[in-house]
């Protein structure tokens, strides 16, 4: 056991390209839907600064022809996920000879790191706290602290963002306020140094996802204690003298993590949508940015880009808990047949 | 008679003295054990029987000190083999558990953890009381030889709960729960998930395993059939309270607490249908039990008397004690009396 059977794999695959490409379509469709195209307003645009283009019909008609936009409809959609496929998001309709790939290149690295460490210490850290609230054997004074680190919890990331910017970035300028590294540091390199100065640039960022986020894992996962405290291999683990750490450990959070790991994989688009308010507020170089800048200059090839990569990476994020599970809880594997 | 020389040790491994068991409501404390006292001998199999709510599980974890919140225990003494198992400290009690108590739990099959294999859950309670074990070999050797002893096969050394039938189940935590030859085991409900085939078959086994390692074994159980080809005395409850002890065939041949003739009474044959005899009178609130005898509002025979003493146990014959006014020596007539009328009605 432990193993999952090849069924479940290839179900939950299908289930991830499933997403992909109505995501794709989506993202390809919702566009088309809006009247006018983005070269006319493009050239209207030009048109506007400039008083008066000369041949604006030539030149649309050369860009439309340019970027196939005169094909049927169906020839456009079967390149663009040909193109898909082949990593060519096509290009930034702002900073035009720069291609989304590269754009999201530079910035999705930055996002994953942020968003993972700052997932991996809330889920740590809340789930610790949620069971240490549930827990018989905690002291007291853990019990009446742990809530009131939770206040943050009913702010929303945004607020809570600027505030700790003002606390530790402005009032107490212990932190830097902004970006994800020195420009000291002409470009990424890897020394200790500059990952030093990483860590101390994303300690703030980070800190803010946490701060709002782990409180809703400690109250979910001290529900889950408590249910699991009142099932019956709980009154025999007593009843067989075990020692009270290990029980903690191995027959009450192991079963409690587990709703909880669904419950991660379930909100991991949302985290996502707090993240780029985060990002924006630390001024952070990774998606979060450059999706809004994106949509401040309207740079629909850029939007549609980034909103592809964030879907993408969500599903891939989800379907590896989904593939994790059935190493976590030995029951998921039988019943995916 | 036979049954008792064949069990008839005299050594008390498990006495319970004035055991008083509430659970806190805001309406006031329910009793559900009652001051209930009787010893367990070695070797003895004794079967706890009542209505469901009359306190035979809240006896049976309030020995092995697991009644839960809102339930805690009042007064009382449980001896096992001469250690107060109240005055236990916590880490002490800890250790106490599994080594001088045991319990194959009602309900088994939600009784084992669902994310650890089956060998683990009989190792951490091994290794938690024994230290650790480095010797693998001679674990998995002691694990198999448990699950011989209760007819397990090999091959469920590593599977997990999910992967047994509730009989299989069942037999682990009979495993599990001599897994270290604890005094006593106390089964609670053990059989009641079964069908009545696998009822047997584990009933027996619960047995075989207990003749084998020699405990003292304590069931728990409503169905009076199944508990009087396995146990050698009986204990019936009504109400938390303790109304008669007795051989399990002088129970059957001969009831003496007006409660147990009833239920016996009420066992129907395939011969023959019968009424519930206990259908007389009103259930009291567990919160205000009526004065004197426990059972007088549904006794048949019940006279003033009742009403203002307490029914001490009464030692009626070997090993056999009753809690009625009956068989007090005072009111010998009114019992001839009263069994005369009873049973010609």
């Amino acid at each position: 056991m432990g193993a999952f059977s090849l069924n479940y794999l290839v179900r939950r695959l299908l289930v991830f390209f499933l997403t992909l490409w109505v995501a794709a379509t989506l993202i390809f469709i919702i566009p088309r839907l809006a009247p006018g195209d983005p070269i006319t307003a493009m050239v209207a645009r030009l048109t506007q600064q400039a008083g008066f283009v000369e041949n604006a019909d030539l030149i649309i008609e050369g860009w439309r022809e340019r970027f196939g936009l005169n094909d049927p409809v169906y020839v456009q959609y079967l390149r663009y996920l040909t193109g898909l496929l082949q990593g060519d998001l096509g290009y930034s309709l702002a900073r035009f000879p720069s291609t989304v790939s590269e754009l999201v290149g530079r910035a999705l690295p930055w996002t994953l790191g942020l968003v993972g460490v700052a997932t991996l210490i809330f889920f740590s850290v809340g789930n610790l706290c949620g069971a240490l609230l549930a827990w018989g054997k905690t002291p007291r004074l853990v019990k009446v602290m742990i809530p009131m680190s939770m206040i943050f919890t009913s702010i929303p990331p945004l607020l809570a963002g600027l505030l700790i910017v003002y606390v530790f970035g402005f009032l107490i300028p212990i932190f830097p306020q902004a970006y994800a590294y020195d420009y000291n540091f002409a470009r990424p390199e890897l020394t200790l140094e500059f990952f030093a100065n990483v860590l101390y640039h994303g300690f703030l960022p980070a800190m803010s996802i946490v701060l709002v986020t782990f409180g809703y894992w400690a109250l979910g996962m001290r529900g889950m204690m408590i249910t699991i405290e009142g099932e019956d291999y709980m009154i025999l683990a007593q009843a067989k003298g075990l020692k009270p750490f290990y029980v903690l450990y191995r027959y009450m959070i192991r079963n409690a993590i587990l709703p909880q790991m669904t419950a991660l994989a379930v909100s991991i688009g949302t985290l996502v949508n707090g993240v780029v308010l985060v990002e924006v507020i630390f001024s952070y170089n990774g998606m979060g940015t450059l999706i809004f800048t994106a949509l401040r200059e309207q740079d629909f090839g850029l939007i549609q880009g980034t909103s592809f990569i964030l879907i993408t990476t969500s599903a891939l994020a989800v379907l590896i808990i989904d593939l994790s599970y059935p190493l976590i809880d030995p029951r998921i594997s039988l019943e995916g047949r | 008679m036979e049954k008792q020389m064949e069990n008839g040790s005299e050594r008390v491994v498990l006495k319970v003295e004035k055991l008083r068991i509430h659970y806190a409501t805001p309406q006031g404390d329910v009793i559900a054990v009652s001051d209930i006292s009787f010893n367990l001998y070695e070797g003895e199999t004794l079967g706890l029987v009542g209505e469901s709510g009359c306190g035979k599980s809240t006896t049976a974890y309030g020995i092995l000190q697991l009644v839960q919140p809102p339930g805690y225990i009042v007064n009382g003494s449980i001896e096992v083999d001469g250690t107060e198992v109240l005055d236990l400290s916590e880490e002490e009690l800890r250790k106490f558990r599994w080594t001088g108590l045991s319990l194959i739990p009602q309900g088994a099959m939600n009784s084992l953890n669902p994310t650890m294999r089956v060998k683990d859950q009989i190792i951490d309670v091994i290794e938690s009381h024994e230290g650790k074990k480095s010797d693998k070999q001679s674990m998995r050797a002691r694990i198999l030889e448990l699950f011989q002893n209760v007819g397990l096969p090999n091959r469920i050394y590593n599977m997990y709960p999910h992967e047994l039938s509730g009989g299989m189940k069942q037999r682990v935590c009979i495993a599990m729960g001599v897994a270290l030859h604890p005094t006593v085991v106390i089964a609670d409900e053990a059989t009641s998930a079964l069908d009545v085939v696998v009822q047997r078959i584990v009933a027996q086994t619960l047995v075989k395993v207990k003749d084998e390692i020699g405990v003292s074994l304590i069931v728990i159980g409503h169905d009076m059939g199944l508990l009087a080809q396995i146990v050698d005395r009986i204990a019936v409850m009504y109400a938390g309270k303790m109304v008669e002890i007795a051989p399990v065939e002088n129970i059957y041949a001969e009831p003496l607490h007006p409660y147990t003739r009833l239920l016996i009474d009420s066992i129907p044959s395939i011969k023959e249908r019968k009424p519930l005899k206990i259908t007389e009178g009103i259930t009291h609130d567990p919160r205000n039990p009526p004065s004197g005898c426990i059972f007088r509002l549904r006794c048949p025979f019940a006279w003033e008397h009742c009403a203002e003493v307490e029914p001490e146990p009464i030692d009626a014959e070997y090993k056999h004690e009753v809690a009625c006014h009956l068989y007090d020596e005072r009111f010998e007539e009114r019992r001839a009396n009263a069994f005369a009328t009873f049973a010609n009605p």
